[in-house]
């Protein structure tokens, strides 16, 4: 089986970007934590976490990211989340309040600190 | 001649004898040549006919004539007393031989025969011959006819008793066993014994001849009839002939009284003796048959003891050979079956553990092993899922049998597999496989197929590596796949494979199988392939399973299965305005393949990809529910169903466990997605389980 989502990691200017890309849910939402967690170095000041190519989202991937910015925050890292405006993720993270503890932008540009 | 010798012999003999005999008879004579109380001749002349047989008579009759002659009054007195005598013995030897007479006088019915048949009837015959020629001639006047008759009769009678018994215990000295000296020393001391007490009873007035019996008992006890016939012989003759001089007891006695005395006396000797002999023969030889049957049975109990033993012997052996055998044979048996179980085994593990299940896709497979091989086959299948809701089905064939061919094909499926996940698409696929077979440089012949389905467009590719073509079989029609035919794989350096396109459409059927279900003797391909067809066709149920089933039952004619066949239906099921049913084991691993089906169902009901987005994650959180919270203990089903009544579309999600307080759940964000996304959500909780029912009004995106 192919697995249902991928984790892949770049750095910018200024931060590291992880995308996650294909469907995070109960089932591989754990795992999808460790591989995100290992793709952070501990001195990068910003992470992206790149949902553009993300198809589906439930409530056990929303809460992966909260645990994973809780995690950040203790580190004294910052994250925020990329989500295009079209995104079919974008409802659960808006309706689970996502935006108002994590930053949540249209695209990594905008993320980006410059 | 020698015969006419011996006989003339016997003749001669017989006569002289009969003579001599005679010429003792008349010395023993009361009165002078008439009265005889002993008359041996009669004697000599039975056994004669005992011993030589009758033909010897000739010999008696002349004697009797020659005796007789001198003292008859004349020639026709003599002859008719001779007559008499010679007719007598005959007699008694014809009646001795009618009753089955032995002449070793062993058993008391030989006793019997020759004192009441030979002695005392057959005299008779000369007595009366010879007293009425006595009185015919005038010698004896007719008024002591009976006194001379009874004279004459007991002297034949006596004469037997006294002689033949001796003459014939003669014979027993040459035919009968040998004996010892001791024996003859007995025999002599009785002779002596006998003589000694006989002459103190027949010459001293002292009235002791009956001191001869215990004397004759104890010769017939010892010696039988060897010790008792002479021994009675010759207590008869000194009797006797005391008698005839009047010595002893027998002076101062009439005539008549002197002859009572001496015939009691000489019929108690010769009673005695010979009766007392047979006796103790009868008993030695009852006593020696005894132990010969002793003996036999001893040695026929050991013989068969040891045929026993034998035979027991032979069933150990044959026993422990059967059970060796029986070892062996249940070894070998336990090697075969193991085999055939490795064969089996390795077959399942080579072919897919399980066929995945695929929302909307109903598959059936079948995997027939020859019959006539328990060798693994190199036949094998597969379904993959693809990204993107496509699945990847392929059928192949390694050809031969055993460990190679089995090995071969996995690794074939294995590489369809890993390249179908790189590069789903048919030629990139087979190109891949096709450059490991021919990497592999395997011997085998490889073919396979592998198609690409797209069940969101229904859409068919596939490539075609010399396999005999997928069927496809709709309502009305079945038709092979015959496109994109290439050379089987890893036989020439590039097959050029080429991919063609179809469309399979809802409700059809997809049809993969192996040459196994299509070859046969004396049939060709292409007859094969058609009875295929129209079987497939005919047989068009609404389950996979069954068409399955059918087309095996109606191709395979015979139990016999030549080669292994392997089979695989695929048919998309139809989407539209149907209720979509889904039960599935409640893990988490299938929560893919739910948003999956419920995609494809949503599409097909032509629910816009907003309203679809929500409703899959208002789904996945109620079965994420039942997946994290409805069976803490053990293994349970989830049912999902869903259905479109004009613009609403209902999903329920069931489980049938039970449901924790809402606070244990997870942050209760589940719930609070389900109710944002849903237009309502109902949770209804029973003994038996838990449903979530959730409606959303799918034409309009649903205000936040």
């Amino acid at each position: 089986m192919i697995p249902l989502a991928t984790v892949s990691a770049r750095d910018i200017a200024g931060a590291r970007v992880v995308q996650v890309a294909g469907e995070v849910d109960l089932s591989n939402a754990a795992d999808l934590l460790t591989l995100i967690g290992a793709e952070i170095a501990h001195d990068a000041h910003l992470v992206l976490l790149d949902l553009s190519r993300a198809a589906y989202l439930d409530s056990t991937a929303v809460a992966m990211i909260f645990r994973l910015a809780e995690r950040l925050r203790t580190r004294r890292q910052e994250l925020r989340l990329v989500v295009p405006l079209e995104s079919p993720v974008r409802a659960v993270l808006e309706l689970t309040n996502v935006p108002r503890v994590i930053p949540l932008s249209e695209t990594v540009q905008a993320a980006s600190p410059s | 001649m020698s015969r006419v010798v011996a006989r003339t012999r016997a003749i001669l003999l017989v006569g002289a004898a009969y003579y001599l005999g005679a010429r003792l008879g008349l010395s023993l004579s009361l009165v002078s040549h008439n009265v005889t109380p002993l008359w041996p001749p009669t004697g000599i002349a039975v056994a004669a006919f005992v011993v030589f047989g009758r033909s010897s008579w000739p010999g008696v009759a002349i004697a009797a004539l020659a005796i007789n002659l001198p003292i008859n009054a004349g020639p026709f007195a003599a002859a008719v007393t001779a007559a008499g005598n010679t007719l007598a013995p005959l007699l008694a030897a014809t009646l001795l031989q009618r009753v089955g007479f032995r002449r070793q006088l062993d058993r008391q019915r030989d006793a019997m025969a020759i004192v009441f048949l030979a002695a005392l009837a057959s005299m008779l015959v000369s007595a009366a011959v010879g007293t009425t020629a006595l009185v015919l001639s005038g010698v004896v006047p007719s008024g002591d006819l009976f006194s001379a008759a009874a004279v004459w009769w007991t002297g034949d009678a006596m004469g037997v008793l006294a002689v033949a018994p001796f003459l014939l215990s003669l014979a027993l000295f040459r035919d009968g066993p040998a004996w010892p000296a001791t024996r003859w020393l007995e025999g002599a001391a009785i002779l002596v014994v006998t003589a000694t007490v006989v002459s103190l009873g027949s010459f001293t007035r002292l009235p002791l001849l009956f001191l001869t019996l215990p004397v004759l008992g104890w010769a017939a006890w010892r010696l039988q009839l060897r010790g008792a016939a002479p021994a009675a012989l010759l207590a008869s003759v000194v009797a006797t002939w005391a008698a005839a001089h009047e010595r002893g007891p027998f002076a101062g006695h009439s005539l008549v009284e002197n002859m009572a005395i001496l015939q009691a006396f000489n019929a108690c000797v010769a009673l005695t003796s010979f009766f007392l002999a047979a006796l103790v023969s009868e008993r030695m030889r009852a006593a020696r048959a005894l132990q010969v049957a002793a003996i036999e049975l001893e040695e026929r109990v050991a013989q068969r003891t040891s045929e026993l033993t034998d035979a027991n012997t032979r069933l150990v052996s044959e026993i422990r050979g059967r059970t060796d055998a029986q070892l062996q044979l249940s070894q070998e048996e336990a090697r075969t079956q193991r085999k055939h179980q490795i064969a089996e085994t390795l077959q399942r593990s080579l072919l897919p553990e399980r066929i995945p299940e695929i929302p909307r896709l109903t598959i059936a497979t079948r995997y027939v092993p020859a019959t006539t091989d328990v060798q693994v086959g190199g036949d094998w299948y597969d379904v993959v899922q693809l990204p993107g809701g496509h699945v990847g089905l392929a059928i192949g064939d390694v050809a031969g049998h055993g460990l190679q061919a089995a090995a071969t094909m996995a690794q074939v499926r294995m590489a369809v597999r890993a390249y179908a996940l790189q590069n789903p698409a048919p030629v990139s696929v087979m190109t891949g496989v096709h450059r490991l077979v021919a990497h592999l440089g395997l011997p085998e012949m490889v073919t396979a197929i592998y198609l690409l389905y797209d069940p969101a467009t229904q859409r068919l590719r596939y490539t075609n590596a010399g396999h005999p073509p997928a069927l496809l079989v709709s309502d009305h029609d079945a038709y092979f796949l015959g496109g994109a035919l290439s050379v089987p794989l890893g036989v020439t350096g590039d097959p050029g494979f080429t991919e063609a396109e179809t469309v399979l459409p809802l409700g059809a059927t997809l049809l993969l199988y192996t040459d196994g279900l299509v070859e046969r003797r004396r049939t060709s391909l292409r007859a094969g392939l058609e009875r295929l067809r129209v079987s497939a066709l005919a047989e068009s149920p609404d389950d996979v399973e069954v068409l399955c089933d059918r087309v095996l039952a109606t191709l395979l004619d015979s139990d016999e299965v030549a080669d292994d066949i392997a089979l695989l239906a695929l048919r998309p099921l139809a989407l539209a305005g149907e209720l979509m049913t889904l039960r599935l084991p409640a893990e988490a691993r299938v929560l893919v393949d739910v948003r999956q089906a419920m995609r494809r169902w949503l599409q097909a009901e032509g629910v816009p990809s907003g309203a679809e987005d929500e409703i899959l994650v208002a789904c996945g959180e109620a079965c994420a529910n039942v997946v994290q919270h409805a069976y803490p203990a053990a293994a349970g089903d989830l049912e999902v169903s869903a259905r479109r009544t004009e613009g609403v579309i209902e999903v329920t999600v069931r489980d049938h466990g039970q449901w924790r307080p809402e606070a244990d759940r997870g942050g209760g964000w589940g719930l609070k997605l389900m109710s944002s996304l849903m237009e309502s959500v109902q949770v209804e909780r029973t003994a038996y389980g838990t449903v979530v029912r959730m409606r959303h009004t799918a034409g309009s995106r649903r205000a936040r």
